[in-house]
């Protein structure tokens, strides 16, 4: 009795909960099943010694993990290293944000298998089941928990890597390297669908209580004022982004009458709707571009008779103007000079040969050009440009207006035509990441449609004509009466 | 009844534990001598000064790294000597590592497996973050209201200390397996008293210059001097 009230009371002093390892314990996989497993779907980046130097992993960033430490990123443990469970969840989700897909196509007897042989590659650590973390009771989402949150996110200075707006852009950022000495991001805090560890509630407050092991993420449950200030952190993390990009296949400009203000930060645009393409690596000519710095652009875009004009949104941690290393960030949105009817684009990657594109290309620094490219390398900025545009960039983002008169004054730069589907695509450079040529991130063809321009007839019309029909009705229902 | 037997057992431990701490252990009372261990170094000193540029109320615009410090008389700084086949009690004082004007103070802290009270009097957040394979490593944030946190390495190992915030920032925490340990100052010497007499292992490191050992015979109520030269 005592001697179990004695041992309650110091793992409560640690604030750590004991349980006994539950039926998925380490006895539920085979580790020579696994390791057939292993050598057929992971050896190829994590290395048959699962040294984490697989022939892919020079060209991976994050690296794949080294099993022969025993140090993982995702625990959920009170020790240094990861349950069984939490190793089965990361083989089956994957990690977003990384190389490692989730192998939910694998029977789920494999996966257990898997989480058997890996540890085998670091024997000494994995004796004994690790005990669970306990988290301090959940608090609610609510305005005052997100406050609160906030004020401990400056308290315990969260900015000082994941930046004042979370995006990842703090003051220590270029120096952070993880236990391998590889260089290593901060997470993009408004960007939950890549976080590596998953997105749910308990997920991030895991996160924030145990640390993310091997990098320089610190455990925080014993550094908070209060234990519940994880849950407030918890929701104020949640509260700086999306719970999804809800990425569009469509792009539209939404017609209006007044002017279109130059101004990236007018409220003309907050009331248009955001609307996210994702970029992806330039991974088809030299240099490749597998590690790309900017995933996503927020694309805004309106129209008048005068004008159209785009307002652009992405995360950059650095404002770069070249060099030092570095080359100045840009950003370009790509049309065919002119619409073919018969629905033939030139070639996506900047065009080719006798088929160019046409540019709207704005470059810290130089600010927006039209012109015109063949290819990646290839570009022809077009004299008498009509273009115009502002950038502004605070906490590791650019917000950028890029205009245009909206009929073409010669061929060869693009007419914007309303009700057609214009062929759209984006490139983007983080000079301060090393892009630039064909080192890029950029889409495929997307479509850009110039919205009609909405008059109030759509609301006078039917209701007249639904008045019409029933007068006529009782006309004819009249006329009827009298005869009979 | 069973608290009282745990209360008794609990006494009976504590004062187990005084008549241990009081009465130093017998082979060094007995025939105790000192041994003096003088670390030189004949090659340039090697100091990494790096811009700092952040947090520069607190850290300053320049960041020292004092990777290779040499004395004015060739001594050897920051070199931990300990005698590892010297058993005896632990030592009273806990070890303590500070963090100040963002650097770690002393920059080189050797101790006896067991804890170390880890002290942040900086007023911004570093982090606590080891690089051990035979302890377990951690990696916990250290923000500017939590001013002393205790940890525990059991084990004996050469661990490196980093603070991911200020990546200048660098200790090391060298755990060794006996109380007969020392690290050197200016002078590059250390004294320790009391070592029980006979043949015995002297072991220096250095953070770059890496490991040396020596053979040295203690005689009861003598001075043996060492002197041993660390090259690169």
């Amino acid at each position: 009795m005592g001697a179990r009230r004695a041992a309650w009371a110091a793992l409560g002093a640690a604030g750590v909960l004991l349980l006994a390892p539950g039926p998925a314990g380490a006895q539920r996989g085979d580790p020579a099943a696994g390791k057939a497993v292993y050598e057929l779907r992971c050896a190829g980046c994590h290395g048959i010694k699962g040294d984490g130097k697989g022939p892919a992993a020079e060209l991976l960033d994050p690296r794949p993990r080294d099993f022969t430490t025993g140090v993982y990123k995702i625990r959920t443990t009170a020790a240094k290293i990861p349950s069984d469970e939490d190793l089965f969840r990361v083989i089956t989700e994957g990690m977003p944000g990384t190389s490692m897909p989730g192998w939910k196509m694998l029977p789920e007897r494999d996966r257990w298998n898997l989480v058997a042989y890996i540890k085998t590659f670091a024997p000494d650590k994995f004796r004994e089941p690790p005990p669970r973390q306990a988290l301090p009771p959940e608090v609610a989402p609510s305005p005052e928990s997100i406050k609160r949150g906030r004020e401990m996110f400056e308290a315990i200075e969260c900015n000082k890597c994941h930046g004042n707006q979370g995006r990842g852009d703090g003051p220590s950022r270029p120096e952070l390297k993880d236990d391998w000495g590889h260089p290593i991001r901060p997470a993009n805090l408004t960007k939950r669908w890549t976080f590596r560890g998953g997105a749910r509630r308990e997920d991030v407050a895991m996160r924030i209580a145990v640390g993310v092991l091997g990098t320089p993420m610190p455990a925080f449950l014993e550094a908070v004022e209060k234990p519940e200030d994880i849950w407030h952190l918890t929701n104020y993390v949640l509260s700086l982004g999306p719970e999804s990009p809800r990425f569009v296949t469509l792009l539209t400009a939404a017609a209006v009458t007044e002017p279109i203000p130059d101004d990236p930060a007018a409220p003309f645009w907050a009331k248009l709707p955001p609307q996210n393409v994702p970029l992806v690596g330039q991974v088809i000519v030299e240099p490749r571009n597998f590690n790309p710095a900017i995933d996503m652009v927020t694309v805004r875009a309106a129209w008048n008779e005068r004008e159209v004009a785009f307002h652009l949104t992405w995360d950059d941690p650095t404002e770069s103007r070249g060099g030092d290393g570095t080359h100045p960030d840009a950003i370009a949105l790509q049309f065919p000079p002119r619409v073919d009817p018969s629905g033939e684009r030139p070639y996506f990657l900047m065009g080719l040969g006798s088929e160019p594109v046409y540019l709207l290309r704005w470059e810290q620094g130089r600010g927006v050009v039209e012109a015109t490219a063949t290819g990646p390398t290839q570009v022809t900025v077009l004299a008498g440009s009509e273009a115009a545009g502002r950038a502004v960039w605070a906490d590791g983002q650019y917000r950028l207006v890029v205009k245009r008169a909206r009929v073409a004054r010669e061929a060869g730069r693009t007419p914007f035509e309303p009700g057609l589907f214009l062929p759209v695509a984006l490139q983007a450079w983080d000079g301060g990441a090393g892009e630039t040529g064909a080192k890029m991130s950029l889409t495929s063809w997307y479509y850009l449609r110039l919205g009609e321009p909405q008059s109030n007839r759509r609301l006078v019309i039917p209701p007249v004509v639904a008045l019409l029909t029933l007068a006529a009705m009782l006309l004819i229902v009249r006329a009827a009466n009298r005869r009979g | 009844m069973r608290k009282a037997v745990i209360a008794f057992a609990a006494l009976a431990l504590g004062a187990g534990a005084a008549g241990w701490l009081g009465h130093p252990a017998p082979a060094t009372a007995q025939g105790g001598g000192t041994l003096e261990v003088e670390v030189k170094y004949n090659g340039a000193p090697v100091i990494e000064k790096l811009k700092v540029n952040k947090d520069t109320q607190k850290c300053g615009t320049e960041a020292v790294v004092e990777k290779v410090a040499v004395g004015p008389t060739k001594g050897l700084k920051n070199a931990v000597v300990s005698v590892p086949t010297a058993k005896g009690p632990a030592r009273a004082a806990k070890a303590v590592l500070d963090q100040q004007g963002c650097k770690f103070v002393p920059h080189v802290v050797a101790m006896m497996p067991g804890e170390i009270d880890i002290k942040n009097s900086d007023d911004i957040l570093h982090n606590i973050h080891t690089y051990s394979t035979a302890n377990p490593p951690i990696n916990k944030a250290q923000p500017k209201f939590k001013k002393v946190m205790t940890e525990k390495f059991e084990k004996p190992e050469v661990i490196k200390v980093t603070c991911d915030v200020h990546s200048w920032m660098l200790g090391w925490i060298v755990v060794v397996p006996t109380p007969f340990f020392g690290v050197t100052g200016d002078e590059g010497v250390v004294k320790l008293d009391n070592v029980p007499a006979g043949k015995h292992t002297v072991e220096v490191w250095h953070e770059v210059l890496g490991k040396q050992t020596r053979e040295v015979e203690v005689k009861p109520g003598q001075v043996t001097r060492v002197s041993l030269e660390l090259k690169k």
